[in-house]
């Protein structure tokens, strides 16, 4: 029975659910585990090379797929398996891509699709989480998404492994050349959100050597949050294809934050004790 | 009048003589840039900006070579991109049925490989001239107007001087006014997808326009959400057809393609007399919409509820306007006008440098190199202040109630602000000291510098 379990949850990609018997009752992860890691050690392979299997990340095989399995791979498949665990419906990576021409195909027309179907060869007219991330059945979430690191750029080996990987999944529908375009204008836009944390940073650096902690307690407040959420808001926005995170949750909430952090620190250069004696020449 | 007069005559007629010509040659001129739009010559576009106005930027792939018919097409993109096929088999083009033909690829892309192109509203028009013939009535109206969107966008001076990978999702949005799948996605270019609220909201969401949240939270949008999913959106957008109104029930109402004919207060930027004439006219369109479910007289009320909103938040935003200008005239703005980089593409800033404050003097390209209180008037006027009127427009009072605490909050921010401005100079000047330039502080940086020799 158990060999039987395995043989289909190895397959289940490619063979309809309604051929093979599926094994009644509940399993926990550990049980999902031993039995898979001997029938599908491939999938568990890639599933433990994500950030799903790191102890403070764990999205565990029974988080996903529920206990049980009847329909595992259907259920696991849909978006709201996802948002939960992702900070919410509002959190920026969800509503990035719920407003997304990707996102409100899904929303409007899930209900339609029938769920049993690989996620592979447009067989979803518009992708859904796990259709990117998880794409043919990938369990390896980390494949298509770049560490995210604010202050640095990519380096070509990451920034081919992370393009590679979508650029499977986006040719199913998207020409070649779209997909370059947007892939190398997402860079560009990238870059310049970094060159306006840099510039912030250097502001922030020059002011730590003329004054107090306690004085640039407001500036590193604004530089937190563009680090953390403007410039990630610009990097959901251009992953999930929203302009509205590229712009407006973006770009122009850096040029505020970047302003302001030169206000605060332009400010203390007009205190009395100090500023125009460095300034004034 | 006397010989010696009639020269008072010809001076004028020869200046406009010269003068009207050489205009419109210095704008033809001016928009014959790499660029597009009136400023066309200073700025050079990305190569996606080819998919978001493929009018001026798409060029044809040469990869493969030769004519194709339709089902040729067909074939061979069904193994090449699966997903586009699909979508199209699915759509009516591809079934047209009533004996009508079959709308191929080669129809609207052309069958020449190496001479495709992206269709226009024009090329969807051909054969749905009504709804294109809508669409470009728009321009009649003005902006905002989906027609007119493009090339609004690329006349905004922060697109023109920002470094143009920045500003791409500017083209992205604006792009409805270059085709049609903006709101019917392709390639099924569903009338269905097209009806409901979620089409509208990837480009009507976010702090300048939160028409999708106002309108979710709204009687008319919890009414959507808890039903919408069983109503019937193969029907035309018509009284009876509907439970409750979406975006396109109100603004695109019969199915008019034509969002602009019955709007007032627009995208609330600048304060309008909602009483003129032409918007009494406007005024009993909307009542005549709204009599599909409410009595004319409650309709009225409402839409004089709408008008003492913004009259409020005016009276709020000029208080704020009244200080910057205030500042402005005081030399208390700091950084200083010519401290700053120069105001985007006006080569007379950089002659006669001055702060940008509000609607007219266009504030709206004026949010980044300046100083903390002028952007925090931005922030008021263009978040909290847009927020409320989309509230008070949608039927969310709780937005509208947001919005005005906010504002209320800025401009009390901003006062402060302004006297610690004054305070610091006050300062200053008892102590004789120069107040530090800071345009080494603002000129200069990985950002700045980058956005100084690239857009």
């Amino acid at each position: 029975m158990r060999r039987l379990v395995c043989v289909w949850l190895t397959g289940f990609a490619s063979i309809s659910m309604a051929e093979v018997p599926v094994p009644e009752g509940t399993f926990e992860n550990s049980a999902c585990l031993e039995c898979h890691q001997q029938q599908s050690a491939e999938l568990v392979a890639a599933w433990q090379q994500s950030v799903h299997a790191a102890t403070e990340t764990l999205a565990s095989c029974v988080d996903c797929h529920g206990k049980s399995h009847g329909k595992a791979a259907a259920r696991a498949r849909r978006d709201g398996t996802c948002v939960d665990c992702h900070g919410g419906a509002d959190s920026p990576v969800n509503h990035s891509y719920t407003t997304s021409k990707h996102g409100i195909l899904v929303r409007l027309e899930q209900d339609e699709w029938d769920w049993n179907r690989p996620l592979e060869q447009a067989n979803y007219r518009a992708p859904g989480c796990a259709y990117c991330h998880m794409h043919k059945g990938n369990h390896n979430v980390s494949a298509g998404v770049r560490i995210w690191n604010a202050m640095d750029g990519i380096d070509t080996a990451e920034r081919e492994r992370v393009q590679g990987a979508m650029r499977a999944v986006c040719q199913e529908c998207h020409s070649p050349r779209y997909i370059t375009r947007l892939f190398d204008n997402g860079e560009r836009m990238l870059d310049i959100g970094r060159m306006k944390v840099h510039e912030a940073a250097a502001v922030i650096e020059q002011a730590a050597g003329e004054f107090t902690g306690a004085e640039l307690v407001a500036a590193r407040e604004y530089f937190v949050r563009m680090q953390s959420l403007h410039l990630k808001n610009v990097y959901l926005g251009i992953g999930h294809q929203s302009p509205d995170y590229q712009w407006w949750h973006g770009q122009p909430a850096l040029d505020g934050d970047l302003l302001r952090i030169k206000g605060a620190v332009g400010e203390l250069h007009r205190l009395p004790a100090r500023g125009n004696s460095k300034d004034g020449e | 009048m006397s010989r010696k007069h009639v020269r008072y005559v010809w001076v004028p007629i020869i200046i406009a003589l010269i003068a009207v010509p050489a205009g419109f040659y210095y704008v033809d001129w001016s928009k014959s840039g790499e660029g597009a739009g009136l400023y066309s010559r200073q700025w050079l576009p990305d190569a996606v900006f080819a998919y978001w106005n493929p009018d001026d930027f798409y060029e044809s792939t040469d990869l493969v070579a030769g004519e194709f018919e339709g089902e040729q097409c067909i074939a061979c993109h069904e193994a090449v991109t699966p997903g586009i096929v699909k979508d199209w088999q699915a759509s009516r083009h591809a079934t047209p049925g009533n004996g009508k033909a079959t709308v191929y690829c080669s129809d609207c892309h052309g069958n020449n490989h190496q001479a495709l192109h992206l269709p226009a509203p024009d090329v969807c028009g051909a054969c749905h001239a009504t709804q294109h013939a809508q669409f470009e009535d728009e321009k009649r109206y003005g902006f905002p107007s989906h027609a007119l969107a493009m090339e609004r966008a690329l006349d905004a001076k922060h697109f023109v001087d920002k470094p143009k990978a920045e500003v791409t999702a500017c083209l992205q949005c604006h792009s409805v006014a270059s085709k049609c799948d903006s709101c019917h996605s392709r390639h099924r270019f569903n009338a269905a997808e097209a009806r409901r609220p979620e089409a509208c909201i990837t480009c009507h969401s976010g702090p300048p326009h939160p028409d999708d949240e106002t309108y979710y939270a709204s009687a008319h949008g919890q009414l959507y959400l808890a039903e919408g999913k069983e109503w019937d959106w193969s029907k035309p957008l018509r009284k009876g057809n509907y439970k409750g109104p979406t975006c396109a029930y109100c603004h695109m109402d019969d199915g008019k393609h034509q969002v602009a004919d019955k709007s007032m207060w627009k995208f609330g930027i600048k304060e309008i007399n909602p009483l003129t004439s032409g918007n009494e006219v406007k005024r009993e369109q909307w009542v005549a919409l709204c009599s599909d479910c409410h009595e004319a007289d409650w309709s009225r009320q409402q839409l004089v509820g709408l008008d003492a909103e913004r009259k409020q938040a005016w009276k709020k935003l000029y208080s704020a306007e009244a200080i910057l200008k205030d500042l402005r005239s005081n030399d208390l703005l700091y950084p200083a006008a010519n401290e700053r980089p120069p105001y985007p593409t006006d080569w007379l800033d950089s002659l006669w440098p001055r702060a940008r404050v509000g609607f007219f003097e266009g504030q709206a390209s004026a949010f980044y190199n300046v100083s903390p209180i002028e952007r925090d008037y931005f922030e008021m006027w263009y978040f909290d202040n847009l927020g409320a009127y989309k509230g008070a427009a949608h039927g969310d009072q709780e937005a509208v109630r947001r919005g005005h605490a906010a504002m209320e909050r800025d401009l009390a921010a901003i006062e402060e602000e302004a006297s610690r401005l004054q305070g610091l100079a006050d300062a200053e000047q008892q102590a004789q000291r120069q107040r530090p330039d800071a345009a080494k502080l603002w000129k200069s940086g990985d950002y700045t510098d980058f956005n100084r020799e690239q857009n």
